[in-house]
């Protein structure tokens, strides 16, 4: 009787013998990591906590970044990307459900914090729940009424509902048409940071908002509703005869994925000043869901790496001037090619994609 | 009775799958639903389910009208499915898949897992294993494991010989039977018509979105019409009736 893992066959390629190697090596430091203690775990949750206060210094700056600002490029995209594809992947790496339009989100948190701003003169801090509330609310909008859509269907309409929000707020001339709106208020100054047109300490800010997510989001993914969440992925029926209401959950998380998406779009319209709703195009929702993918899916880690390295690449290519963005396609294609699964992809979403290696007959008559 | 469905029509789009089906499942008994490809037999036990909305004609369940009761509530009332296809949680181990069984109830779970483990002594061996990485029959048994921790009062099952060696298929067929000896209703779905009539107490014969024949299962093996439809007339005996193999 085999026993199904993955052994495959050896092959001459040496680059293959590579990519084997590589996925061999991220397979060992993940179920070493499964299995570290808690201590260990938490020395490295604080390891990585003081990287990213120190990653805009200078000494990081010279290598990773000599083209452009650094800290600047640390806020957005980098930073924005990551949250993004944090809040994105909830949506379509937890629950399964393929959103071409999560870009609408980011820019009802932006205009959210642009209006409120702007018109009632309130603070960062009083605005952020009401935006965060208002875009999970847009998700329901959303999702209510095509949530009973599968597949291809849902990532249609999905992708109508990112334009739509885009053409409104071209269009509705109280919100400022396509000029956008200007003379959005700055976060007031706290522990001693002020924001003004510096990028530090909006860095910093994302950073708090970054690790609040990432907790807030584990959490979810080993509760009751993460458990729902991958039924429903992984087998929409067999979850609802399970007893779970899939409806209910495909709307939490179309609702948490919103929140995710606004809470963004608030952080980075309170640095930017001006927004315009060219600032939201399709492409945007194309490449946070390239981040999700590239990244793996379904596992956060994969899914953070994948969003920086599509901040980061076409920046790192700027010496290459007007071919940077063929380098960072070239190397797109490359990584997909080689990972399939993604960069980190977690260990059930490759058991889910080898799904039917078992299933033939041959394995079942010697018994 | 413990199920009782009358004059239940389905529509897919404009397309009608059940053309009113009427059956009855009694406590305590196997019925199997046997049928050609497209005759209903899987979209009868979705709407049983839930899966499916019903367009006309109502279902009861002890009693109680649950016509309109969605698939995950139907489930705490006792109603539990092995899905067409096995539907097995690729990406979660077997013992993951059985807990996902018990979602919507709670309570201790140790004694029913005991249980399961009792009557598949190969998925207590693969507790560890991914769902998707199994072989056909070992996903079966886990479907069917799954579908038991539900506690369900009457079990639905779909085609559990799909795909599988005879030799497995008698295997599956034999816990089937225990299932229903320690007091579960089973209500079963079969393409393998010959295995499912001498397995079965009652049986109902589907044909283009209608019961065609309903009597005691015994009586159809033996029904000339059934013979030539379904058990491949006079040329074999029904025990030489081969499932199909994957």
């Amino acid at each position: 009787m085999k026993t199904a893992v993955e052994k495959p066959a050896k092959s001459g390629n040496p680059l293959t013998g590579a990519r084997r190697g590589f996925g061999r090596a991220m397979d060992r430091v993940r179920d070493r990591w499964a299995d570290a203690p808690w201590w260990q775990r938490w020395t490295v949750y604080v390891l990585l906590i003081g990287l990213a206060l120190i990653l805009p210094s200078d000494f990081f700056a010279s290598f990773m970044s000599p083209h452009t600002h650094w800290p600047s490029l640390l806020f957005n995209p980098i930073g924005v990307y990551i949250l993004l594809a944090v809040g994105l992947n909830i949506v379509v790496g937890h629950a399964g459900l393929l959103d071409l339009g999560f870009v609408a989100f980011y820019a009802i948190g932006a205009y959210n914090m642009a209006l409120i701003g702007t018109k009632f003169g309130w603070n960062f801090w009083a605005i952020l729940p009401i935006g965060i509330l208002m875009t999970a609310v847009s998700g329901i909008i959303l999702g209510a009424p095509t949530l009973r859509l599968r597949g291809d269907y849902l990532a249609i309409v999905t992708l109508g509902f990112g334009e739509i929000v885009r053409i409104i707020a071209e269009n509705t001339d109280a919100i400022g048409a396509s000029r956008g709106i200007t003379n959005i208020p700055h976060p007031p100054n706290m522990f001693g940071l002020e924001f003004l047109l510096d990028p530090l300490p909006y860095y910093y800010l994302l950073v708090g908002v970054v690790v609040a997510v990432i907790i807030f989001a584990r959490r979810l993914e080993r509760s009751r509703v993460g458990r729902a969440w991958t039924a429903i992925r992984e087998d929409e029926d067999a979850a609802e005869i399970m007893g779970v209401p899939t409806f209910k959950f495909k709307l939490l998380a179309f609702f948490i994925g919103a929140m995710i998406g606004g809470l963004t779009g608030v952080v980075w319209a309170s640095k930017v000043i001006a927004i315009q709703p060219a600032n939201f195009p399709f492409i945007l929702s194309a490449t946070i869901l390239a981040a999700v993918v590239l990244g793996g899916s379904g596992n956060l880690p994969g899914v953070m790496v994948g969003a920086f390295l599509i901040a980061w690449l076409p920046e790192r290519f700027r010496g290459l001037a007007d071919y940077r963005i063929l380098a960072f396609g070239a190397a797109l294609v490359i990584m997909m090619a080689l990972r399939p699964e993604g960069l980190l992809p977690s260990r059930q979403r490759k058991a889910e994609l080898s799904e039917g290696s078992g299933t033939e007959a041959s394995a079942e008559v010697g018994k | 009775m413990l199920l009782e469905i009358s004059d239940m029509r389905v529509h897919y789009g404009k397309i009608e799958a059940l053309k009113g089906i009427s059956l009855e499942v009694d406590e305590g008994e196997i019925v199997t639903l046997i049928g050609a490809n497209g005759a209903g037999k899987t979209t009868t036990l979705k709407t049983i389910s839930g899966l499916r909305p019903v367009s006309s004609g109502s279902i009861r369940f002890q009693g109680k009208n649950i016509t309109k009761v969605p698939g995950h509530k139907r489930v705490l009332l006792g109603i539990g499915q092995s899905p067409e296809g096995r539907g097995v949680f690729p990406g979660m181990t077997v013992h993951e898949n059985l807990l996902m069984g018990a979602y919507a109830r709670k309570g201790d779970l140790s004694k029913d897992l005991e249980e399961v483990y009792g009557l598949f002594p190969r998925l207590a061996e693969r507790k560890t294993q991914f769902g998707g990485t199994m072989s056909g029959g070992e996903q079966q048994m886990v479907a069917i494991g799954r579908a038991l921790m539900t506690k369900p009062r009457v079990l639905l099952l779909d085609e559990p010989s799909m795909g599988l060696a005879p030799l497995l298929v008698a295997q599956i067929f034999d816990i089937i039977r225990e299932i229903n000896r320690r007091g579960t209703t089973v209500l079963l779905v079969e393409q393998n018509a010959s295995q499912a009539l001498q397995l079965a107490h009652r049986a109902y014969v589907l044909e283009t979105g209608q019961v065609l024949k309903s009597a005691p299962a015994a009586d159809l093996l033996n029904d000339p019409e059934v013979r030539a439809a379904y058990l491949g007339g006079d040329l074999g005996q029904p025990e030489e009736e081969t499932s199909e193999t994957g």
